[in-house]
């Protein structure tokens, strides 16, 4: 199904970004959330848990596909957009992910037209740190 | 070591509300976390999963789980907004606890949450699935 006026089509895809996931980064996000748990700060206390070394918020790599949404989507994305996520492998400071999103389906909804993406974000092994989808009107 | 809530909590447990209000020094924290060369400009708006993760990191608190010992792995999370929010304006969170469940001695949880604007309007709902691990209760 192709969505008509705002050329869109099953198989599109969205236009993903690297981005280097540094230390200053997770510290960062710390501030900007509130959430200082030391598994993503504190190298020491991280080595002794099931890690072995400091992880990034997995909100962090999350925050880094809806910014791939809100480029793609900058007026409807923050308006009427829905995600489901998983996050099935962490990310580590000094890691380059990458984001992605593919349209599986267009719908007519009673408000519209929408898309529904598979989202996510790579690892540099090619495993995903989050995926899932997510749904956004088409303007 | 203190029992978290986690540990007795049960499904219907309501959380807050939590002032979730992102100032600005937080909003430019975030840029530079997440931002780079491809970026939208905001303005003075905020991008929703901040607020979202304001609110997590209340409930990830509330639910003791900054507790020594535990350790928590976020598997999940949904998130749905109906508009944009500006840096400093007032939002508030409340949240419930939807499932808590113990599984080979993990507590698997869920946590729905509303977000509403100074006039009482939904402006958001997420929900989050944890798993939590360490404890000795």
């Amino acid at each position: 199904m192709s969505s008509g006026g705002t050329q869109r089509a099953v198989g599109d895809s969205l236009t993903g970004f690297e981005r280097e996931i540094t230390q200053d980064r997770v510290d960062a996000y710390a501030e900007a959330s509130g959430d200082h748990n030391p598994i993503h700060l504190d190298e020491s206390y991280a080595s002794t848990t099931q890690f072995g070394t400091r992880i990034a918020h997995g909100m962090l790599s999350l925050a880094l596909v809806t910014e791939m949404l809100a480029i793609e989507f900058p007026s409807t994305w923050h308006s009427g957009g829905k995600l489901k996520v998983r996050f099935s492998a962490p990310v580590f400071p000094g890691e380059t992910v990458v984001t992605y999103g593919e349209i599986t389906a267009i719908d007519e909804t009673e408000d519209g037209l929408s898309a529904t993406y598979t989202i996510g974000c790579k690892k540099p092994d090619g495993t995903d740190a989050v995926v899932g989808r997510a749904t956004v009107p088409l303007e | 070591m203190v029992t978290p809530l986690i540990s007795t909590a049960t499904v219907g447990h309501e959380f807050g509300p939590y002032d979730v209000t992102i100032p600005a020094d937080r909003a430019n924290a975030y840029a530079n976390s997440i931002g780079g060369e491809e970026s939208p400009d905001y303005g003075d708006s905020l991008a929703p999963i901040m607020v979202v993760a304001a609110a997590l990191t209340r409930l990830i608190d509330d639910l003791g789980l900054f507790s020594e010992g535990l350790q928590t792995v976020h598997a999940g999370q949904e998130v749905s907004w109906v508009r944009q929010i500006r840096i400093g304006e007032q939002v508030e969170a409340t949240a419930r606890l939807a499932a808590n469940s113990v599984r080979r001695g993990n507590h698997f949880a869920t946590v729905a949450v509303t977000y509403r604007d100074s006039t009482g309007t939904e402006v958001g709902t997420s929900s989050t699935t944890i798993i939590v691990s360490g404890e000795t209760s």
